[in-house]
């Protein structure tokens, strides 16, 4: 038997003859990482449900929007020659999925009996397959979206229209030029919302838009850059790469600004510049106006963990120095007969290293399986939550990567709190030990 | 309901001959078209400065009616503009100012300054800066004759004008009745791009007053109803009072008199 076998069977023996202590503070250490990773799992559901419901209504992972500026105060969301940017964006983004183009648009849309603001999404349903697969239609044809004169609208704007499919929807603009204008539509589909975004999006061919606005064919609203899973984690530099290619290829390229496009309307209507401007966001950038939900989450988890940790941490502490005080002649002898100091720490800190070990794997699977139960229960969140949570079930993203850290970093708290105790441990005399009571 | 009575009463007065048959007239020749709408603009044309308080009424369906009081200046010299809501206290103090072809907007609640469109819907009501300004009907459009009509007790000449190329005008296309007598306008629609009838204006009351500047009398709509022909239940009414067509003092039009104005 190796030394360091010997070394955990007795850290591991030591931990059993005191099965009452080991299992209180065992059961703690797995209460709070299950807790780390339910907490970590609800504010990456709901980062999951925002990018799908963001990167299916609104924003790409990447995108390359911009403005088009008639007038120095007259702007409208127009990409011109977007296909010269699509090439810019299959040079430099390797790590690129798929690329679609979608119009941009704010529209008063009037049907018989009511009338609302919504933004108007230009789309070509044949080349958008991800739209369609998360989309829940409620009633109609996603499909007959191809025909021109069309729209999608979501259950709630139907609602508050007094429509349903195949009735007839006015969308009311001025076009670029500051021209009225109308087209007449046909509600072809009804999809269920997804949240605070399908509030205010409806959607059109992006033909209807291009006659809306008064477009050409070679102008878009944005060019929309679909990344693989691998490179979702690293938009920002992606998205800093494409401006720079952008301007190298002659475009003029906007400051990088985390606000959605249209959050700067008012700020480039103030700039005194005409013509086109580029402007590259990530789909954080374009849902920026409810992050502050992932924010609030993500501190929250924090404060949560950090306050029972201590909680643990002192726990863990007190506990040492009262196993510590109960085996001081032990440790005596130990010295006596020739035990370094070092090895002393070592079995101290094992002991402490292994208890937290077990507890945080026992939190970790208590805490997996919890989650996939509430996962499978798709327990319904209240109404005003769904607007926030983009979601009308509650949705735990566990991932065995925030499982692993969640077992690493609790053991390594244990380990740090068992720390001090078992310096002191190891520094005591062998004499002074040996003679103690108590 | 209130809506629907003042149309209708607007209409008694004006729209009854709309099923009138058409007055038998000689067709006019497109200079005579021209020639009419250059008299339509120089009846309301001051050549000078303009000072006036308007009342905005707005109804939308659905929600309560919003009223506005403003005071309106404009200087025809170099096209400056300006609007300032005097009434009710939760937007007294704001204020719009046309300066080199740009419209600003001012909100002393945040006192801060934005560039808006010119297509800026006044207040949120129906109403255009455009609605405010002199016509420019001949400069800006080409006149089609499309016969004579009576209009309850007025006859009134028909016109289709389309925007001159090159312009970027507000609506493309529009249909004027013009009063064959005095040469005002007694009913307006507003035409999309897509052909639609977006907006119907009736002109029930003019009033003359003598303006220096022009050395002459000087027309305006004492009356304007706006009726929204895609959302058929919103109307505006602006009621234009208390003109003075005297000069204005030089340093009027400029962001700091709007926001002493404000203060």
């Amino acid at each position: 038997m190796s030394k360091l076998a010997i070394d955990f069977a007795i850290a591991f023996r030591n931990l059993l003859q005191h099965t009452r202590r080991t299992l209180f503070l065992g059961g703690a250490i797995a209460a709070v990482t299950m807790l780390l990773i339910l907490l970590t799992g609800l504010s990456t559901g709901v980062r999951e449900t925002m990018i799908e419901s963001a990167t299916t209504l609104s924003t790409g992972h990447v995108n390359v929007g911009g403005f088009f500026k008639v007038t120095a105060g007259q702007a409208a969301p127009v990409v011109t020659e977007y296909e010269k940017v699509v090439d810019v964006v299959r040079r430099t983004v390797p790590e690129m999925d798929y690329v679609v183009e979608r119009g941009r648009g704010w529209a008063k849309v009037v049907s018989d009996t009511a009338s609302e603001q919504l933004g108007v999404g230009g789309i070509d349903i044949k080349n958008e397959p991800h739209f369609k697969s998360v989309l829940k239609i409620v009633s109609g044809n996603i499909d007959d979206l191809a025909q021109p004169g069309t729209a999608l609208i979501f259950d709630n704007q139907a609602e508050k229209l007094g429509v349903k499919v195949g009735d007839a929807l006015t969308y009311s603009a001025p076009t670029t030029r500051g021209t009225n204008n109308t087209v007449d539509v046909r509600v072809v589909a009804i999809a269920k919302g997804m949240g605070l975004l399908s509030m205010w999006n409806s959607f059109v061919p992006i033909e209807t838009l291009r006659a809306l606005y008064q477009l050409r064919p070679d102008a878009t609203g944005v060019v929309q850059i679909m990344l693989k899973p691998d490179a979702v984690d690293h938009v920002n530099e992606i998205a800093a790469r494409l401006r720079s290619s952008l301007e190298r290829a002659g475009n003029r390229v906007m400051d990088p600004v985390p606000q959605a496009f249209w959050m700067k309307f008012q700020s480039v209507s103030r700039e005194d510049w005409t013509g086109q401007k580029l402007d590259v966001t990530t789909w954080e950038d374009e849902i920026s106006f409810i992050t502050w939900v992932l924010d609030a989450l993500r501190w929250l988890t924090r404060v949560l963990i950090t306050i029972l940790m201590c909680i643990v941490a002192i726990g863990i502490m007190n506990t040492m120095w009262i196993a510590i005080r109960e085996r001081t002649r032990e440790i005596g002898t130990l010295r006596a007969i020739g035990m370094q100091r070092g090895a002393v720490l070592w079995m101290f800190m094992l002991e402490s290293l292994m208890l937290g070990l077990f507890g945080t794997i026992v939190g970790a699977v208590a805490g997996t399986l919890i989650a996939s139960l509430l996962n499978k229960a798709h327990l319904p969140v209240a109404q005003g939550l769904q607007f926030i949570l983009m979601s009308d079930h509650l949705r735990l993203g566990v991932h065995a990567t925030s499982v692993a850290f969640a077992i690493v970093f609790i053991t390594c708290v244990t380990g740090l709190a068992a720390l001090y105790p078992s310096r002191r441990a190891s520094r005591l005399e062998p004499v002074v030990a040996m003679s103690h009571f108590g | 309901m209130r809506t629907s009575f003042a149309r209708l009463v607007t209409t008694g007065l004006l729209a009854l001959g709309v099923l009138a048959p058409r007055l038998a007239h000689a067709a006019r020749s497109q200079a005579e078209l021209v020639d009419i709408l250059k008299k339509v603009d120089d009846r309301q044309k001051n050549s000078g400065d303009w000072r006036s308080i308007a009342y905005l009424e707005q109804k939308e369906k659905g929600k309560v009616d919003t009223v506005y009081d403003t005071e309106f200046y404009r200087r025809s010299e170099d096209q400056k503009f300006m609007i300032i809501f005097t009434a009710p206290k939760s937007s007294a103090g704001q204020g719009y100012l046309r300066l080199d072809k740009n419209l600003w907007f001012y909100d002393p609640s945040v006192g801060k300054w934005e560039r808006r469109t010119e297509r800026e819907r006044i207040g949120g009501t129906n109403s255009r800066r455009s609605d405010f300004d002199e016509s420019r009907l001949a400069e800006e459009y080409d006149p089609k004759d499309e016969g004579e009509e009576t209009l309850g007790h007025f006859h009134a000449i028909k016109l289709y004008l389309t925007g001159k190329p090159g312009l970027d005008l507000a609506f493309p296309a529009i249909r004027l009745w013009v009063d064959k007598e005095t040469m005002n306008v007694l009913k307006r629609q507003e035409y999309a791009l897509s052909g639609r009838l977006l907006r119907t204006a009736y002109y029930p009351k003019w009033k003359k007053i003598y303006s220096e500047s022009k050395k002459g009398d000087v027309w305006y709509p004492e009356e304007i109803r706006f009726y929204d022909e895609v959302e058929k239940e919103n109307s505006t009414l602006i009621l234009i009072k208390s003109v003075d067509p005297r000069p204005l003092p030089p340093n009027l039009f400029t962001k700091a008199w709007l926001e002493s104005k404000s203060r």
